[in-house]
């Protein structure tokens, strides 16, 4: 079975390497034939890949500690779920399951456009298979999953080994996020590559027109949110599991899956100035190299060792390679960008510095310079050491210092972008739509202040999130009151027709209120409050409005692990409200010990206890409380951006309205012209109505879903 | 949050029917499974000192502040934690007492990069960045705003009119 994974793995490499050749083949040759082959060939490596996995899953669930990696990362009394996780808890089958989601994506696109843009697919087949091929080629030669255990014998001749047990899954592990935290943040650094093939695609074969960016647009929700989705669960994981009472701690592979969400966040953003006034398409283009890349960086700083972290594959020598394949992208971005310069020249100029074009522009600006700053404070350790020559840690006080005025900065730029007009908002639109969010904000802040709320930085996040809410309700209102009263139906009905009329849109908003939601809650973290004491039967220890007594200590044990746990009983206003349960677990196979934490959670506060372990002076258990103000919105927060995702990749729901618009006159006058003084010009020669119907087609193409 | 793949060594650990049958085993290593349970805890701390250990890393490697650090058996957290209580009882000044760490554990034990010399471009990289980008963008934008008035220059007159109507035409705008 070993060398079942093994050849299905070859295989693989093969059709990848096939997909590719012939593929260029195909361009060059411009012979269907090959294209087409090439494009089966793409779509062979999900199928032989998913073989692959196949196997190596068969191997942990057997129990066949012959091979190497299976003997690494599990034994037999690891629940199954754990099982079927453990197929990426190590370095060799992590790369396996990277390779398989990207060739699951890489499938969908090959197939899902195997009847449309015939000029396009060709060349975004080739940067898949390309892409494709470097991972393979990882998979089979430099970290095969499905290398077998061998001991010598006297006479030099090797066997085959057995293990009789493993050596059990990392006990961080044996959560039940991690089974679904690391798929979740793969969907996303592997889905970046389906844009960035797109991107390059179009770029390298001067795919004409802007559907290109349409397509590229979806791709990149689609992995922003997967992405969005594994950052979130890795933050509960490592709040619940970690038992540091927190849900960030700026660690290196923490910021590696944070550079590419923000870059692909940015491009979001910046892509509608493109298909909206055809601005900013060099810009869009390197945001999307750009946010591939970043996710190739943050696989090598996981699996290189080059810089520290605890959630670090083991040091290896697989570094060089990614170095290589970053070189190699860099270097085929910059010259495709070069050779195709004059194909990606804006339509259209900057009108006004008060616009929704501008907002774009600075909300880009900041994005970007929180991407640079989390860069920059993760490698400066090593640009340090090696100018230096001495070692320093840039630690979570550095990040928070340099992060949080970019973050408020990029919360008000929430509020404004979306209420400003494209090309240019006049002062009295300004008035009419920023007055009351403001004043809303300001009375926030202002009754705040007076009841005793004086962390700086929490106030402005308190001012801004309420003035941010209010501009996101103020524009569902507007709408959903037009709508009312024109087909006569209540207020809610009314906002659920106009966000179905418009996904993008008010899915984009929703995202915002989610983004708003887990600003809210990060905003608690000034607040937090703790204690640590050392508890017997009967001791009790007080924590915000909580008492907790502790009543006893016993033990369990089961195959997997052996747990000294706490017995805690919580009182508020001298009522009992519940029992918390913190334990310390020996898992017998790793011979490693961990905690697990006990939290009890509501919308305005976290009571968060560790069982610490027991004190060095005279061997008493140590229970340590931490209030955690908040936490709850961040997780919440998260669910409502995951919800506005979905709400913005799903079709706008067609309207008589539409359906009956007179678009026709329109659309012929702007048919063969793309920006708005061009369109005037073609309609000008046929008189003064057709000039007044292209202008109005312009504006409304500006403001109309594709 | 984590990409989680601590790879562990091959050991050959022992099976359940080895377990099974050798009870006194058994109960020897819960024994000293629950004596690695309690090693190196040290209950603390001032308020002062929790502050001061805000600025300190533990210095094992988990790449945590030092005070919030709770690895089972980390061997270095509880030995800087009770140093840094004892600077805290000495009346020793914030910045004596992180000199002293330093000097003994070198200057990775900060949880960040002192402004000074090359670990200066630390802290002004990132503001200089940003600002850089602006005048990118302000040169950017003034060179869009010349073109866009010789464009406008050379384009049709629209008279009031066409444009009240081409508004009129014009359905509202949708993104977010």
């Amino acid at each position: 079975m070993d060398i079942f994974g093994s050849f299905a793995l070859i295989l693989a490499l093969l059709a990848a390497v096939y997909a590719f050749g012939a593929g260029i083949a195909g361009i060059i040759t411009r012979r269907p034939l090959l294209t087409k082959s090439a494009r089966q060939a793409g779509m062979a490596v999900f199928v032989l890949i998913t073989l692959a996995v196949g196997a190596l899953e068969y191997f942990f669930f057997t129990d066949n500690f012959t091979i190497a990696y299976v003997a690494e990362h599990s034994n037999r009394a690891l629940p199954a779920f754990y099982k079927f996780a453990a197929l990426w808890s190590g370095q060799e089958g992590s790369l396996l399951f990277w390779s398989w989601l990207l060739s699951i994506y890489a499938f969908l696109a090959l197939f899902l456009n195997r009847k449309k843009h015939p000029e396009l697919m060709p060349y975004v087949g080739v940067v898949v298979a390309g892409v494709q091929t470097f991972f393979l080629t990882l998979n089979t030669f430099v970290a095969t999953p499905f290398r077998v255990l061998a001991a010598s014998d006297g006479a030099g001749l090797m066997h085959l080994a057995r293990l009789s047990e493993g050596s059990g899954l990392n006990p961080l592990l044996q959560y039940p996020e991690m089974v679904i935290h690391p798929p979740m943040l793969y969907l996303g650094y592997t889905g970046f590559t389906i844009p960035f093939a797109f991107a390059l695609a179009a770029l390298l074969g001067r795919y004409p027109g802007e559907k290109w960016i349409h397509i590229t647009r979806r791709w990149t929700m689609v992995a922003w949110g997967f992405q969005s989705v594994g950052i979130l669960l890795g933050a509960h994981w490592a709040y619940s599991v970690l038992a540091f009472s927190g849900y960030w701690s700026w660690d290196p592979v923490e910021n590696a899956s944070l550079l590419p969400w923000i870059t692909g966040t940015a491009f979001l953003h910046s892509v509608m100035m493109q298909e909206k006034r055809g601005m900013m398409k060099v810009w869009n283009v390197w945001l999307v190299f750009t946010t591939f890349m970043l996710s190739i960086l943050g696989t090598f700083l996981t699996r290189s060792g080059v810089v520290s972290s605890v959630h670090a594959f083991a040091q290896s020598g697989i570094g060089p390679w990614f170095i290589a394949f970053l070189g190699i992208i860099l270097a085929v971005c910059l010259a495709a960008w070069w050779k195709n310069r004059d194909y990606l020249r804006s339509d259209n100029q900057l009108d006004s510095l008060v616009s929704r074009e501008s907002s774009f522009l600075f909300n880009n600006l900041i994005l970007l310079a929180a991407c640079f700053a989390i860069l920059w404070g993760t490698l400066f350790p090593v640009f340090s050491e090696w100018i230096t020559g001495s070692k320093i840690s840039v630690g979570p006080p550095f990040y928070n210092k340099v992060n949080i005025p970019i973050a408020l900065f990029l919360l008000l730029l929430t509020g404004i972008g979306p209420l400003l007009a494209w090309r240019k908002t006049s002062f009295d639109a300004l008035k009419r739509n920023f007055a009351w969010p403001l004043a809303g904000g300001l009375a926030a802040g202002v009754g705040a202040a007076v009841s005793g709320f004086r962390d700086i930085y929490a106030l402005m996040c308190l001012i801004l999130s309420v003035f941010v809410v209010l501009t996101i309700g103020s524009e569902f209102f507007r709408g959903a009151r037009v709508i009312a009263r024109r087909d006569g139906l209540n207020l809610l009905s009314s906002v659920v027709e106009l966000t179905t009329r418009n996904t993008r849109r008010y899915g984009g908003y929703v995202v915002h209120l989610g983004m708003v939601l887990i600003f809210i809650g990060i905003a608690g973290t000034p607040f937090n409050k703790d204690i640590q004491k050392e508890m017997g039967p009967g001791d009790r220890m007080s924590v915000g409005p909580y008492t907790i007594l502790c009543q006893n200590f016993d033990q369990v044990s089961n195959g997997n692990y052996q747990s000294e746990r706490a017995t805690l009983e919580v009182f508020r206003n001298g009522r009992s409200e519940m029992m918390l349960y913190p334990e310390r677990r020996f898992f017998l196979a790793s011979q490693v010990t961990e905690t697990m934490v006990a939290i009890q959670s509501s919308p305005l506060r976290d009571l968060y206890v560790v069982y610490a372990g027991r004190s060095q002076d005279d061997g008493r258990p140590v229970i340590h409380a931490y209030i955690n103000p908040l936490v709850k919105w961040i997780w919440f927060g998260g669910i409502v951006v995951v919800f506005g995702t979905i709400l913005a990749l799903l079709p706008n729901r067609r309207t008589p309205l539409l359906q009956h618009a007179p678009e026709p006159a329109w659309r012929d006058a702007i048919a063969p012209a793309t920006s708005v003084g061009a369109a005037i010009g073609a309609a000008s020669a046929r008189g003064p109505s057709r000039v007044a119907s292209a202008v109005g087609g312009v504006i409304r193409r500006m403001s109309s879903d594709e | 949050m984590s990409e989680c793949g601590v790879s562990n060594s091959i050991k050959a650990a022992p099976t359940a029917a080895w377990w099974r049958g050798r009870p006194a085993s058994v109960v020897l290593m819960l024994c000293a499974a629950l004596a690695l349970m309690g090693t190196a805890l040290y209950a603390q701390q001032t308020e002062r000192a929790k502050e001061v250990g805000k600025k300190l890393m533990c210095v094992c490697g988990c790449g945590q502040v030092l005070v919030y650090c709770n690895h089972v058996g980390c061997a270095y957290s509880s030995g800087e934690l009770k140093e840094l209580d004892a600077h805290v009882a000495h009346g020793d000044s914030d910045d004596g007492i992180l000199s002293a760490f330093v000097g003994e554990y070198g200057l990775t034990v900060l949880s960040e990069p002192p402004a000074s010399g090359f670990n200066w471009f630390a802290w002004i990289m990132p503001v200089l960045a940003p600002l850089l980008a602006l005048l990118l963008i302000w040169h950017l934008v003034r060179r869009w705003r010349q073109r866009a008035a010789l464009a406008s220059a050379g384009a049709p007159q629209i008279s009031a009119e066409f444009l009240a109507r081409a508004h009129h035409e014009s359905a509202p705008d949708d993104d977010a």
